[in-house]
């Protein structure tokens, strides 16, 4: 089976299952088929294509393992998708699976991948921005985009065609990073995250206070731009396709440009730039078991070295360094090995209060 | 080309003629087959589906509707198990209405559009836009002026025109983010400018671009007008078509336009089979040899990257504006369009009240009618009652025309007048024969005698039987020939209905640069909803 996943995250709506991804095992590769125990799990879409992958399925078979994996959203999965019905719940980001581990008192948890925010971008941009002081070089060979700078931008509602000297993209429209639909989208969460440790005086929201005082300016982040998509594909797509005239600047997991870059399918164009938002936040991919040999898939995806390599191809981030530098080193890619500016996204119940006020501002 | 324009115009037709909301048969579920309720203008893909089916064992089978109609389909639940999928141009709208929203699954893009400007290359060139930056406010300020005319879907019932207007709202208001409802009042004005030079409204993408093509080689007697705004892919399957006397200059306003991106989206409800077979019909349509065939058979772009575009869509950067997400901007701006911005209406309803419309058929009369007053307050019969400014008049008729009633709806504090018309049209009775070409000489008779005051003047003709009294359809032509060119180019729309002449409604319909509507196997309602898109 080839990778071929384009799951919208409208998937996300639905509470219940959405996708199912029958895993078929790798095909006939002998006689003797050995026992096979089938394991059911649940998580965000952007890992559905790593388990549809049939290198993958083959290394969960030589365990003795069938992935059968469904696609639903980080909030759902922490509130509405019924859990019973699952081995594990792999969620993508700390706050809904602290969620998931409190509601399931479950204390030992796996975090196989990670992946930095990360904001997808075009060279043109990079030097406009540059020039405005918002884009910057980071520690290490990357460039990131100074959310404290960004914010004194959109606080004002700037447009690009106020910008000095831009004749490269002299839009009639506000500076602002396209995400996706914070009603039910983990991305705009984790952008959430780092936008408001900023807005915050560069502490993490902890308080009834700091979020009244952070929330208007936060929801303009997101209501200024209109209509957003729901899944992190969308967005990532348009960017890929459509350039610099539809989306100048996206939010986007790291995972997605690496997985291209990775492909080497041509589609990430010399002009196409990644910026680090400066904090960034981590996505991190964090695997709960709930029964049976949901525990098994956690150990294998963090130990495994088969598994740990292909996850790297998939543009994951992994608890052993030296795989993703491996992989850094043999694809030429331009992204940092190291990130030293990420800050930690509030905790479930301040974050989800956050994304529901936002949320009922969209009348 | 040409045979796929005219094939295109064909299928709208025949779609729009029996309406949606009557499938004849409900379709069952069953795998390999896609159930999906859709916008018309994807008509133009069916080359592409057959070799889809063909690929991977799915069939689609369309149901055709406009995004307003659609999206209150969902809203209300009659979509679930009736479909399996939707395919508007896009889900801007449906998201925006939660009991919409929530019925939206999975969601993959097939293919984008961006809506544009097209004016006859003569025109673009004397207004000094051909290859030169122009914005929405160059454009507007034109309009005003009078330099130029185009003609626009209804952006209550097509979505290039509700695109349209959006985008060209947002621009104005140059406020850089997504219009909000309390802007609307603000960037009124402006719009107004703008909408003065719209002198063709549709209910349709497809029945536009071939009225533009009619009216532009002279084979409909309406004025001839400059330009279109419509999906870019509509404008360069025009131009490909050859049929035009001169070709359309595309103008992408450089402070941006609004994207159609074709979302092939799932429903919630859908079954397993019907998951399975959207994954593969998805996969095959985004595979890059499709996409390039779905960019050269349709002229719209590809969704993926990879595919590199042809020629033809030219090398500008294209700035996508942004959209309002709430259905409170949604309804002021539609509400503003309506009573305030758009060329008001000159509306003459020439209504058949003879003896077989006793009973149902007069009953059903009289509740379309009075449907148009404001009583249907769905989120479609919302916009397509009677608008502020617009001029009714009734002509009821049996064996004679009556005396015309008419009404004007104020531009605010509307509901006294619309209450007016509302116990006028209930009180209809039947009873006598039938005068029809009597009666729409009255009509004309009646707009010869108004001032030209610059609005959209149409007659709707409801009649269930043949003419048997007075003069017939001949002598009705003859009288026509002699009216003034303003009265030539005043559009019929005939009703089929009961008993009424097929031939002779569409003759009428032709003549006169109008469309027959078919109302004999659907809602009466409905029809007259569907008419007002193109007043």
């Amino acid at each position: 089976m080839k990778r071929r996943i384009s799951i919208g995250l409208a998937v996300v709506l639905l509470a219940a299952v959405v996708v199912t991804i029958i895993i078929q095992s790798g095909g006939d590769d002998g006689p003797a088929q050995p026992q096979v125990a089938t394991v059911h799990g649940v998580g965000g879409s952007e890992k559905a294509a790593f388990f549809a992958d049939e290198r993958v399925v083959r290394a969960f078979a030589g365990h003795g393992l069938k992935v059968e994996f469904d696609s639903a959203g980080s909030r759902q999965i922490a509130t509405t998708v019924d859990l019973s019905r699952y081995d594990f719940a792999f969620p993508s980001s700390t706050p809904a699976a602290q969620k998931i581990q409190q509601d399931k008192k479950i204390t030992t948890v796996y975090t196989p991948f990670f992946s930095p925010m990360a904001v997808a971008t075009f060279a043109p941009i990079v030097d406009l921005l540059t020039a405005q002081g918002i884009v910057r070089n980071g520690p290490g060979n990357y460039q990131v985009l100074d959310i404290a700078k960004y914010l004194e931008l959109t606080g004002k509602a700037t447009r690009w065609d106020q910008l000095p000297n831009n004749t490269a993209y002299p839009a009639r429209k506000n500076v602002l990073i396209t995400t996706t639909d914070p009603r039910n989208s983990n991305s705009a969460a984790m952008y959430l995250s780092a936008a408001s440790f900023v807005a915050n005086g560069n502490n993490v929201v902890s308080t009834p206070e700091a979020e009244a005082k952070v929330l208007p300016e936060m929801t303009k982040l997101f209501l200024d731009q209109g209509y957003t998509q729901n899944s992190s594909e969308g967005p990532f797509e348009d960017y890929l396709a459509a350039g610099m005239g539809k989306s100048p600047l996206v939010m986007i997991y790291e995972s997605q440009y690496v997985d291209r870059e990775v492909r080497g399918d041509g589609s990430i164009q010399p002009t196409m730039r990644l910026l680090y938002p400066s904090p960034t936040v981590l996505s991190k991919h964090t695997l709960i078991p709930l029964k049976g040999a949901g525990d098994q898939v956690g150990r294998l995806l963090s130990t495994d070295p088969e598994l740990v390599k292909l996850a790297a191809q998939f543009g994951f981030r992994t608890s052993d360094p030296k795989v993703f530098t491996q992989l850094v080193a043999d694809h030429k890619l331009a992204v940092p090995t190291d990130l030293v500016d990420v800050v930690e996204p509030p905790s479930y119940e301040t974050l989800e209060r956050m994304l529901d006020a936002i949320g009922k501002q969209y009348r | 080309m040409k045979r796929l324009i005219a094939g295109i115009a064909a299928i709208a037709l025949v779609l729009t003629g029996c309406s949606s909301e009557d499938t004849p048969a409900e379709s069952k579920a069953e795998p390999g087959k896609l159930r999906i309720l859709a916008g018309s203008e994807l008509a133009d893909l069916k080359p592409i589906l057959d070799q889809a089916a063909q690929a991977t064992g799915v069939r689609v089978e369309f149901t055709f509707t406009g995004t307003l109609e659609g999206s209150e389909t969902l809203a209300s639940g009659k979509a679930d198990g009736k479909y399996d999928a939707v395919w508007f141009s896009s889900n801007r709208y449906p998201q925006a209405i939660p009991d919409a929203a929530r019925r939206l699954g999975n969601q993959v893009k097939i293919m984008n559009s961006p809506v544009v400007l097209g004016l006859a290359k003569s025109k673009a060139e004397a207004l000094g836009w051909a290859g030169k930056p122009v914005t929405w406010s160059d454009i507007a300020k034109a309009a005003e002026a009078g330099k130029f005319s185009y003609g626009m879907t209804d952006p209550s019932a097509s979505n290039s025109g509700f695109s349209a207007l959006v985008g060209v709202a947002s621009a104005l208001a140059g406020t850089g983010s997504a219009i909000s409802a309390a802007q609307v009042g603000a960037v009124t004005p402006e719009l107004k400018k703008f909408f003065a030079a719209q002198a063709m409204s549709a209910g349709s993408s497809g029945w536009l671009s071939d009225a533009y093509q009619r009216r532009a080689t002279g084979q409909d007697p309406g004025q001839k007008i400059d330009g279109l705004i419509n999906y870019e892919s509509v404008l360069l399957t025009l131009n490909a078509s050859g049929s035009l006397p001169e070709p359309l200059s595309l103008i992408y306003p450089s402070d941006g336009v609004v994207t159609a991106d074709y979302p092939l989206t799932l429903l919630t409800s859908a079954s397993e089979a019907a998951r399975n077979d959207h994954q593969k019909l998805t996969d095959y349509l985004r595979v890059p040899d499709v996409q390039r065939d779905i960019m050269s058979r349709t002229h719209r772009r590809p969704a993926i990257p990879n595919v590199g575009l042809t020629p033809e869509f030219g090398g500008q950067t294209l700035v996508e504006l942004p959209f309002p997400a709430t259905q409170d901007a949604f309804d002021a701006l539609l509400s503003a369009y309506f009573d305030q911005i758009r060329r008001p209406s000159r509306t003459v309803y020439v209504v058949d009240t003879s003896g077989s419309m006793e009973g149902d058929r007069i009953d059903g009369l009289r509740s379309a009618l009075s449907g148009l007053t404001g009583a249907s307050n769905d989120l479609v019969g919302r916009f397509r009652r009677f608008h502020g400014r617009e001029e009714v008049t009734f002509i009821p008729f049996n064996t004679t025309p009556s005396q015309p009633i008419s009404f004007t709806i104020p531009q605010t504090g509307q509901q006294a007048e619309l209450d007016r018309i509302k116990s006028t049209v209930e009180s209809l009775s039947a009873g006598g024969g039938t005068a029809i070409y009597d009666s729409l000489n009255r009509a004309y008779d009646l707009l010869a005698s108004e001032p030209d005051s610059g609005r959209f003047t149409s007659i709707v003709l409801m009649t269930d039987g043949e003419n048997n009294n007075g003069t017939d359809l001949a002598g009705f032509q003859q009288a026509l020939a002699g009216r003034s060119a303003r009265l030539k180019g005043v559009p019929i729309f005939p009703i089929l209905f009961g008993e009424g002449s097929q031939d002779e409604m569409n003759t009428l319909a032709r003549v006169t640069g109008g469309k027959a509507f078919d109302a004999r196997n659907s809602d009466l309602q409905h029809v007259f909803q569907e008419i007002r898109g193109y007043q």
